[in-house]
């Protein structure tokens, strides 16, 4: 061994022994990753699986549309429209854009923006430096403003200075295509989609459907991937309501009470129409009212639905109630003279006057003279409590549970305690106590159905987008107010108020009998807290036909100005009115001549012969064989059948009932058959049927 | 060219069998890296103008087998015969590396790639095999001498330098730094003196560190590294989606081609695919490719040790250390221990370039493993003077033909 190899030998184990020291570290290195990857997938990999998740899922707000309202007919009151709105992702407007350049970017694609959408550029600046991923820009854009927009986010038209982030897309916005028909009933919808006031406040919940979070998966730039299934398949739109109103009815009740109301200067007035065996409510007019198309433009006090929300001292209508309280209360009889003190009568402190100072008067002129004195008489009678007990049975004083908001409750006792002597006496024909116009009807009601209160209904159905029923109202009796022969009794009475020298005689209508009663109330002065001399409230309520009743109207006039009778100014209203409800539900007055169906079935079709004669002086021969002797058939042969005009399931029914069969094209009404109708084919035959869907 | 091959094969036979260790891995790396690189590209693949999920698992299963077969001929001959073309192939990377500054195509913001028709070559990739087979050659050759400054450190700095800075110019700083890398650590195996090698190690990271600071985007990138959290939208976007990645693996990951994050990683296949790996097959699957990569090492530097000569162990270990550094670093890079820097990960990312440079790395390391107890007592018989001679004439033979023996 020369010194050269062992010199060697000491540099080959140097080398040898470094090559080991970086392998060493090269090793170390790697513990030091894996420790660190064990760290950040086993260790800590909760927070990060956690952020991944987030970061794939997309969630996708899906605003259901909202129902429609219908009435009880199935037309609508209240629909949802889609209309463009624009909302930004800033994130993805400055997404491509360096750093520096961003406040640029940001400032010229605000002004064009704003540009478009007549907005402030301050503001649009704002939001796309707030690099959120959403924001609304402009709600229910005009369809040119979506245009253009749309332009401004095109690559093809802007190319490079196109404006990314731009999201247009449809929302719903709501349109009441009989305009002021019903609106403070209806109500309206805020912009963002909340219902603000009437039907569409208190029914929401239900027009709004579910605002579906839907789950999906997003890659780098936010497109949605895929997305789970719905979880609810009624969650793309609210349900649908029918309501019990009637718009032909609610209309004339709206045009009549608005007539009244400008005619005699009046400020304000409701109309409400009910089925007193169902309690359904019919009409619900108000005056002022709105248009809920246009409801910005509208004042508050117009959008109150005043049937239910405004209370007033009914006034005389009140001794309907006092005098069936007293009948079932025993105070009084029905065949019973009361004597009213020649229009005077002390009652503690205070005089009770009589318009029509009278002496003896049965319990029927009590009501048809409106003597104030005698009611009290019966009120006083009865006692304060039971009266009290009796008008809270009427419904008074409590609310009616109509699922409508901003309801009132009214007040029978002003101070929360029994009533004194002349409270008891007041109350008897209406004064010191509060009412709503609703109330006053569902009272009404009770006396015209035998003596039930009936709850109030508004919503018919409510059915789901897909229009499977969800709800339905059925008529429920909240109590038994009085028994039957005393309501028996207090219509009767009633019929008197319309007939003869009655107060309420504007209201009869030719051929039927009309119970009711007039009121004319005299308005408190909030200033001086007396009664006001030239302010009152005119009101009528009452039902007809009168034994056996359709419909209760009960007619509020506020402060009219010319006339305050309530029989000169609401009694014509309940009039006109109920004849149009009457001729609408095709009720016959008594007197009308009624035809002879049977004879009617007998003659041959007058439109028929008609046409034929029309023919035969064209000098025409019949185009239309004689339908009514049609040629024999031979045994297994049928003759088709017209099904123009029959929906499908049916069609095929009838033809596979006479053994024919069909072959279907289109769906809807049929609108063409092959071979014509008329024509003889054997059984078993297939028929060809084209439909069309009903316009 | 006759003779080459005819040497090639009548040299064959005295070979031993390459280490059965490293094949494995290899092969086993290259098939892994086919499996995961599908799962990885498709929704890539997806997104291509003519959208092909299998896009990539096409090319890179055609790349794999052109790999295989670059290391079968690689490993084949005496890797003797390599250090005659050392300077041709080192000309060939400097040369293919100023090319691209040239007529590169820009991806991500940098001139890497030169556009060869259907291909896209890389040079960087081979300028690093290059780097290594050269010093392995000087550092030999230089024998002693490696431990002064003057002759044994500054022409390997020097040309270290040129390449590094025609890797800085691209830009690929990864590459930069790897090269950079080899470069100490085979100075400092082969016994340069230590101080000399911290003292120019400061003042390479100085110019490193000012080299980072002039450009604003690099600044940029190392500022948003450390603040990842605030920059995931934008800047470290990349390094969090991949440190997302691996955390959403867990111990077992969610399962092969189950993963979700390759929708939001870029280069999910290339750079960043051990963060599939992560989130596919878990701690697990990385804790696997981790050691495999160590063994890899451990095997090449065990070659290194056995190696007949000093060229031989200074290449065995160069390479080693070559694989050991690019899959530490891409997986720190991964994991955002790293700053992203553009490293592929050997035999598993997608991209032809890296998979025939590493296998030709590897190649020529197997190489190196055979035994070649049979050649080594032959030169012991015929002594060390017709081994001068035989390299002289081999020089003589093969210089002419070097660029051709040079390009892959």
């Amino acid at each position: 061994m020369s010194a050269e190899d062992e010199e060697g030998r000491s540099k080959r184990v140097g080398i040898r022994a470094r090559m080991y020291v970086v392998f060493g570290l090269v090793a170390l290195g790697f513990g030091m990753v894996l420790s660190s990857a064990w760290d950040v997938m086993v260790r800590d990999g909760e927070g990060w699986r956690e952020l991944a998740e987030r970061q794939r899922q997309r969630r996708l707000r899906i605003v259901p549309k909202r129902g429609t309202i219908y009435d009880r007919n199935g037309l609508a009151l209240a629909v949802s429209v889609e209309v463009p709105s624009v909302s930004l992702d800033s994130y993805d407007l400055l997404r491509t854009v360096p750093a520096p350049q961003i406040p640029v970017v940001a400032r010229d694609a605000a002004n064009r923006i704003a540009a478009v959408l007549e907005l402030d550029p301050a503001d649009v600046e704002r939001k796309i430096l707030s690099k959120r991923r959403f924001s609304w820009l402009k709600r229910q854009i005009s369809a040119e403003e979506a245009a253009r927009l749309r332009e401004l986010a095109s690559r093809k038209v802007m190319g490079d200075r196109r404006v990314r982030g731009l999201v247009v897309e449809g929302e719903g916005r709501r349109y009441y295509p009989r305009r002021t028909v019903a609106g403070p009933l209806l109500g309206f919808v805020a912009p963002d989609g909340e219902g603000k006031d009437g039907i569409e406040l208190s029914l929401d919940h239900d027009l709004k459907g579910h605002v579906e979070q839907l789950r999906g998966l997003r890659d780098r730039s936010g497109r949605l991937l895929f997305a789970d299934g719905m979880h609810d398949d009624q969650a793309l739109a609210g349900h649908d309501i029918h309501l019990t109103i009637d718009q032909g009815i609610q209309h004339t009740a709206e045009r009549e009470l608005a007539n009244v109301a400008t005619t005699f200067e009046a400020a304000g007035g409701s109309v409400i129409a009910l089925d007193p065996n169902t309690g359904e409510i019919l009409a619900m007019a108000s005056w002022p009212g709105y248009n809920p198309n246009d409801y910005r433009s509208s004042e508050i006090n117009e959008r109150r639905d005043r049937g239910l929300s405004d209370l007033f001292e009914p006034g005389s209508t009140m001794k309907i109630f006092t005098i069936a309280a007293g009948l079932s209360g025993g105070a009084i009889t029905p065949a019973q003279k009361l004597y009213c003190e020649k229009g005077f009568m002390p009652v503690d402190n205070v005089t009770i006057r009589d318009t029509h100072p009278s002496e003896w008067l049965s319990i029927s002129q009590v009501l048809a003279f409106s003597s104030n004195i005698c009611a009290a008489k019966i009120g006083l009678a009865l006692g304060g409590n039971r009266l009290y007990d009796s008008l809270r049975r009427f419904g008074f004083g409590q609310t009616t549970g109509v699922p409508l908001p901003g309801e009132a409750t009214g007040m029978l006792r002003p101070r929360s305690r029994p009533w004194v002597q002349v409270e008891t006496a007041a109350a008897s024909f209406g004064q010191g106590i509060s009412v709503s116009n609703l109330q006053l009807a569902l009272a009404t009601a009770a006396l015209a159905n035998g003596g039930e209160l009936m709850e109030p209904a508004i919503i018919k159905r409510v059915s789901s987008a897909t229009g499977e029923t969800l709800r339905t109202s059925v008529p429920k009796v909240r109590r038994r107010v009085v028994p039957k022969r005393v309501a028996r009794a207090v219509v009767e009475m009633m019929i008197g108020v319309t007939e003869g020298e009655g107060t309420g005689v504007e209201a009869a209508i030719n051929g039927y009998q009309v119970a009711g009663k007039t009121a004319t109330a005299q308005k408190t002065d909030p200033k001086t807290g007396r009664y006001s001399l030239d302010k009152y409230i005119a009101s009528f309520v009452g039902f007809v036909p009168a034994r056996k009743p359709r419909v209760v109207i009960s007619v509020m006039i506020d402060e009219p100005m010319l006339e305050h009778a309530g029989g000169a100014v609401a009694a014509p209203l309940f009039r006109r009115l109920a004849k149009k409800i009457l001729e609408y539900q095709g009720l016959m007055p008594r007197s009308a001549k009624r035809a002879d169906l049977a004879a009617l079935a007998r003659t041959a079709d007058p439109a028929h012969a008609v046409y034929e004669a029309m023919r035969q002086a064209e000098g025409r021969r019949p185009a239309v064989q004689d339908t009514v002797s049609p040629a024999p058939v031979g045994a297994g042969r049928v003759r088709v059948p017209d099904l123009t005009g029959w929906p499908l399931r049916e069609a095929v029914r009838r033809l596979s009932d006479l053994g024919l069969s069909a072959k279907i094209d289109g769906t809807g009404l049929l609108s063409l058959q092959t071979p014509a109708p008329g024509s003889v084919v054997t059984k078993g035959e297939t028929l060809t049927l084209f439909f069309e869907p009903a316009t | 060219m006759k003779g080459v091959v005819s040497g090639l094969l009548k040299r064959r036979a005295e070979l031993g069998p390459p280490d059965a260790v490293l094949v494995a891995l290899a092969v086993g790396l290259l098939g892994f890296g086919i499996v995961i690189v599908y799962s990885a590209s498709t929704i890539e693949g997806v997104g291509l103008k003519h959208p092909d999920p299998q896009f990539f698992l096409k090319r890179q299963t055609v790349y794999a087998v052109l790999a295989l077969a670059v290391m079968a001929v690689a490993s084949s001959f005496d890797y003797q015969k390599l250090r005659p073309l050392t300077y041709a192939i080192l000309g060939v990377a400097c040369a293919g590396l100023v090319a691209v500054l040239v007529v590169g195509v820009v991806a991500g913001g940098a001139k890497r790639w030169i556009n060869l028709g259907p291909v896209n070559i890389q040079p960087s990739e081979v300028a690093k095999l290059a780097l290594v087979l050269w010093l392995g050659h000087s550092l030999a050759k230089k024998g002693d001498l490696v431990k002064t400054f003057k002759l044994g450190m500054l022409p390997h700095l020097i040309m270290a330098g040129i390449l590094i800075m025609l890797c800085m110019k691209q830009p690929d700083f990864g590459g930069a730094v790897v090269l950079a890398l080899l470069t100490f650590i085979l100075l400092f195996v082969a016994g340069a003196r230590f101080e000399l090698l911290v003292v120019t190690g400061v003042v390479a990271s100085a110019v490193g560190l000012a080299l980072v600071r002039s450009r604003d985007y690099r600044w940029e990138r190392i500022l948003a590294w450390l603040d990842m959290n605030e920059h995931r939208q934008d800047l470290a976007y990349q390094p969090f989606q991949s440190v997302m990645s691996f955390g959403s693996g867990n111990f077992g990951g969610v399962g092969l081609g189950d993963g979700y994050q390759v929708l939001y990683l870029p280069e999910a296949h290339t750079d960043f695919v051990s963060a599939i790996v992560g989130e596919e097959l878990g701690f697990v699957g990385v804790l696997g490719l981790g050691l495999t990569y160590l063994v890899i090492v451990a095997r090449g530097v065990r070659t290194a040790l056995r190696a007949e000569d000093d060229y031989g162990a200074y290449v065995a270990f160069g390479i080693s250390t070559l694989f050991g550094i690019q899959s530490l670093f891409n997986l720190a890079v991964a994991m955002a221990l790293l700053p992203t820097k553009g490293l592929t990960l050997p035999f598993v990312s997608y991209g032809g370039s890296s998979l025939l440079a590493s296998a030709a790395a590897m190649g020529v390391l197997l190489n190196i493993s055979r035994s070649r107890f049979a050649v080594n007592n032959k030169r012991v018989d015929e002594g060390p003077a017709p081994e001068a001679s035989a390299t002289l004439v081999t020089e003589a033979d093969f210089a002419p033909e070097g660029p051709d023996g040079g390009t892959r």
